[in-house]
């Protein structure tokens, strides 16, 4: 993990295993970015299962490769960049129900999403605003 | 990782209740959908899951949830859950399953609606 401190940005960036037990690092990272500039409870917990649902749509049942992250926050917003590098086994994406539940739950969450599902490097990523802007 | 995530079950009139406490996610999920599945299994139709513990649940612990309410309801039962968090209950309103689940603010008011 990194962190890059600039006059109004804060980039960090995380590479984590695909492993069921170790998604629980992208929303850890996402609750401490969120804290960390001052975002409310109700934010920092919309945010936590907003990035669940992200690593989870591009996860799937894949269990193996890796999940990159970067998380960008500026004074009223956070963005998280996300993309899946594949591992050695061909494996597939979510589809059906839990992809259709996990769409709902971004549209409620977030301010905006989106997937580029393209063969080789899928990514996704999302914006979360504050919900009581600074100034 | 979530040290935190337990399942325990007991009866209540005759009711499988299975609890769940702490976070509920793609590793925890399996866990709860294997006790939901051996609850079914052995001829309960109709199981209460209390969900008050719970601080955290994802689109994998959804889908394992509207799993047991299909299998459930396909054997004439049904699949009543317990939560006041409202954390956990705005999961379920933003995804439309309110309208597909009964929700219960108490177990003994939701034994009660299917003893």
């Amino acid at each position: 993990m990194s962190t890059v401190r600039g006059q109004s940005t804060v980039s960090v960036e995380l590479s984590i295993p695909v492993q069921a037990d170790l998604v629980v690092l992208a929303r850890l990272t996402a609750a401490t970015v969120a804290g960390r500039a001052g975002f409310g409870v109700e934010d920092i917990e919309d945010l936590r299962l907003a990035v669940e649902e992200l690593c989870l749509s591009l996860v799937g049942t894949r269990r193996d490769g890796r999940l990159h992250l970067t998380y960008e926050c500026e004074e009223d917003a956070i963005t998280v960049d996300c993309w899946y590098e594949a591992g050695d086994h061909e494996t597939r994406g979510r589809v059906g129900d839990a992809e259709d539940l996990s769409l709902r739950i971004l549209d409620a969450l977030v301010d905006e999403h989106g997937h580029d599902l393209a063969k080789g490097r899928p990514s996704a990523w999302l914006c979360k605003r504050r919900a009581d802007p600074i100034g | 990782m979530d040290q935190s995530f337990h399942i325990t079950d007991h009866e209540a009139n005759g009711i499988p209740v299975v609890s769940a406490s702490g976070e509920i996610d793609v590793a925890t999920a399996p866990p709860l959908r294997d006790r939901l599945q051996a609850t079914t299994a052995s001829g309960k139709s109709t199981v209460v899951v209390d969900l008050l513990g719970v601080t955290f649940l994802d689109s994998t612990a959804l889908g394992v949830l509207v799993g047991a309410l299909k299998r459930c309801r396909e054997a004439g039962g049904d699949l009543p859950l317990v939560i006041t968090e409202p954390r956990i209950l705005k999961v379920f309103e933003i995804t439309g399953l309110t309208g597909v689940f009964p929700i219960y603010g108490s177990v003994d008011d939701a034994v009660r609606s299917v003893a």
